[in-house]
């Protein structure tokens, strides 16, 4: 397990750097050159609009880092006090009423449910943040629900309710802990999924600006000129399969060692 | 039998109550836009005929719940509405996309299950050699990566490297079945996600069932090796895979939609995606709820086929 660790780290490594300290060394865009060009100074030649193609990787990978941690942190935020009310409430109509309506919902496709927001309005990076957090807190407070329900119904909870502990530190202390490690894994793979589906959704245009510097746009709005300049495909497209595929083989690899442990 | 019977009533009823759900969600969430939606709706061309043009054909005059009653009560028949874009009734856009993308689905679905399964078998019956190692690795690798990354190298590869295969379907209209060599890469990236997250349940229901006692006393009853792995394990492997099927379908749909745009196939989801740019309300409702329930009874079929192989198997409902 050890070599698939250290090979995760290495494909995710690349495509992570660039994401976040590309930014920095990106410098000024440049003049515009004609559109889809090799060579004159352009390392990856130029793009759909005539920009440098190695510009745009260095700043393209920020957004879609970004948006998946927040719409991951977004999503538990919410999921966590749900899925934990819904365990350690005694009312079963208030697990009912907090736990169903999410068990329906698991129903809808994530990415049809964003399609349709799309369809009425145009979200900014922000509201694709908030939709991605919005399709995954239904699955999220599930496994909320399970790992706490599991733990709450140990003895020592019981035995902490009858010291009169606080509701807090029974909650918290004791239950919100105990459910922290189950919680570390799926954060792991969540991740990933909605790494998936925020670079799914900008390709579809969701989010984004049309002319944006981020990977997944400059797939899309670079397929014109496969034919006669692919890299402003390729390398954007490379980058997003090493930074899911990494991120993946890292989290397995990781959850295999704690597994052990 | 009664409790299997009641199981599957409770299950009949939640998939009645999933369908309710989407259908309620997907009228509410056009519903909610902020302001008018009838300005909201004109987007780039606010001229105020066009609003009232809007306006007129979404009946926003009446309330939203005699609105939906009559959308919700069109909907058994086929009646979608009609497109803002275009005046034609929604059913026809749905007609029209609906064959590339049944096509597509179909034939992924018909070499999802036997390749999946068959990954998953060989990784497990050779587990922890070089076979397993790299089928694990590759499929955990695959898993997560997006369709359009993918799709888009392997027209690089294939289309302008070796030029084996054609970059899109453009200009072979709808009978795609007729071009055999321009469905080769959109299945290819469809199967991607799905054969991965299946070969590996299957990987690892194979091994916990070959490694349980039951397994273990079939063969000492001397029972070919063969009969024990496929017709004693395979079944309890498969029965968490098929849940995970049904969930697959969600990736398919996804799945669809992009390869669809990616290699420009004029299916259901290049409709939607149509119908998303030109803020075709009606239309993007209709096929929102062609494939909400598509999911649904998918999810439906996949729980009764689990409940089938397992039955003891503790499934959802």
């Amino acid at each position: 397990m050890r070599h698939r660790f250290a090979l995760g780290a290495l494909i995710v490594g690349v495509p992570l750097a660039l994401a976040l300290l590309g930014p920095l060394f990106a410098g000024d865009p440049g003049p515009r050159a004609p559109s889809f060009t090799l060579g004159g100074g352009h390392w990856l030649g130029t793009d759909f609009v005539g920009r440098d193609v190695w510009w745009q990787v260095l700043l393209g990978g920020r957004s879609v880092v970004l948006i998946a941690l927040a719409a991951t942190v977004l999503a538990y935020l919410v999921a966590l006090p749900v899925g934990l009310a819904g365990a350690l409430t005694h009312r079963t109509w208030l697990e009912e009423l907090l736990m169903r309506p999410l068990d329906v919902l698991l129903a809808v496709p994530s990415l049809l449910m964003i399609l349709l927001v799309a369809s009425v309005f145009t979200p900014g990076a922000v509201g694709l943040a908030l939709l991605v957090a919005l399709v995954n807190i239904p699955d999220a407070a599930r496994i909320v629900h399970a790992a706490a329900a599991e733990a709450a119904s140990r003895p020592a909870v019981e035995a902490l309710r009858m010291q009169g502990e606080t509701w807090w530190r029974t909650a918290v202390g004791y239950v919100g802990r105990s459910v922290a490690r189950t919680l570390a894994a799926d954060a792991g793979v969540r991740l990933t999924g909605v790494l998936y589906l925020v670079a799914t959704a900008a390709f579809l245009g969701v989010g984004v600006e049309p002319d944006a510097a981020d990977w997944a746009v400059m797939v899309d709005r670079n397929r014109t000129g496969l034919f006669v300049q692919p890299w402003a495909v390729v390398v954007p497209a490379l980058l997003i399969v090493a930074l899911t595929m990494g991120g993946n083989l890292l989290v397995d690899a990781v959850l295999e060692k704690r597994k052990r442990t | 039998m009664s409790g299997l019977r009641s199981w599957v009533a409770r299950r009949l009823l939640f998939g009645v109550v999933q369908t309710v759900a989407v259908v309620l969600l997907v009228f509410a969430l056009t519903e909610a836009l902020p302001g008018d939606a009838a300005v909201a709706l004109a987007g780039d061309q606010p001229d105020p005929e066009r609003i009232a043009a809007i306006r007129e054909a979404m009946e926003l005059d009446r309330p939203a719940h005699e609105r939906l009653a009559d959308w919700a009560a069109g909907l058994p028949h086929g009646d979608f509405g009609t497109s803002l874009a275009s005046g034609r009734p929604v059913s026809t856009y749905i007609t029209d996309g609906f064959g590339p993308t049944l096509l597509l689905a179909a034939l992924t679905v018909a070499l999802l299950v036997p390749v999946g399964v068959g990954l998953g078998v060989l990784a497990a019956r050779h587990e922890g050699k070089l076979v397993d190692r790299l089928v694990s690795s590759v499929t955990l690798g695959v898993y997560a990566v997006p369709e359009f990354a993918f799709g888009v190298l392997l027209i690089t590869v294939f289309a302008l490297r070796l030029g084996w295969l054609p970059p899109t379907a453009v200009g072979y209209g709808t009978d795609l079945l007729a071009h055999p060599a321009a469905l080769v890469l959109p299945v290819l990236v469809l199967l991607s996600r799905p054969v991965c997250s299946l070969a590996r349940l299957v990987r690892a229901g194979m091994i916990d069932a070959l490694a349980s006692p039951y397994a273990a006393q079939a063969r000492r009853y001397g029972v070919p090796g063969a009969r024990v792995r496929y017709g004693h394990a395979l079944p309890n492997a498969i029965a968490p895979a098929a849940q995970q099927l049904a969930r697959t379908i969600d990736w398919l749909l996804c799945g669809v939609i992009v390869v669809e745009a990616l290699y420009v196939i004029p299916g259901l989801g290049t409709v939607l995606m149509n119908a998303v740019a030109e803020r075709d309300v009606p239309v993007v409702q209709g096929l929102a709820v062609v494939f909400g329930v598509t999911t649904v009874v998918l999810n439906l079929g996949a729980d009764l086929v689990a409940r089938r192989f397992a039955p003891r198997a503790e499934v959802a409902a």
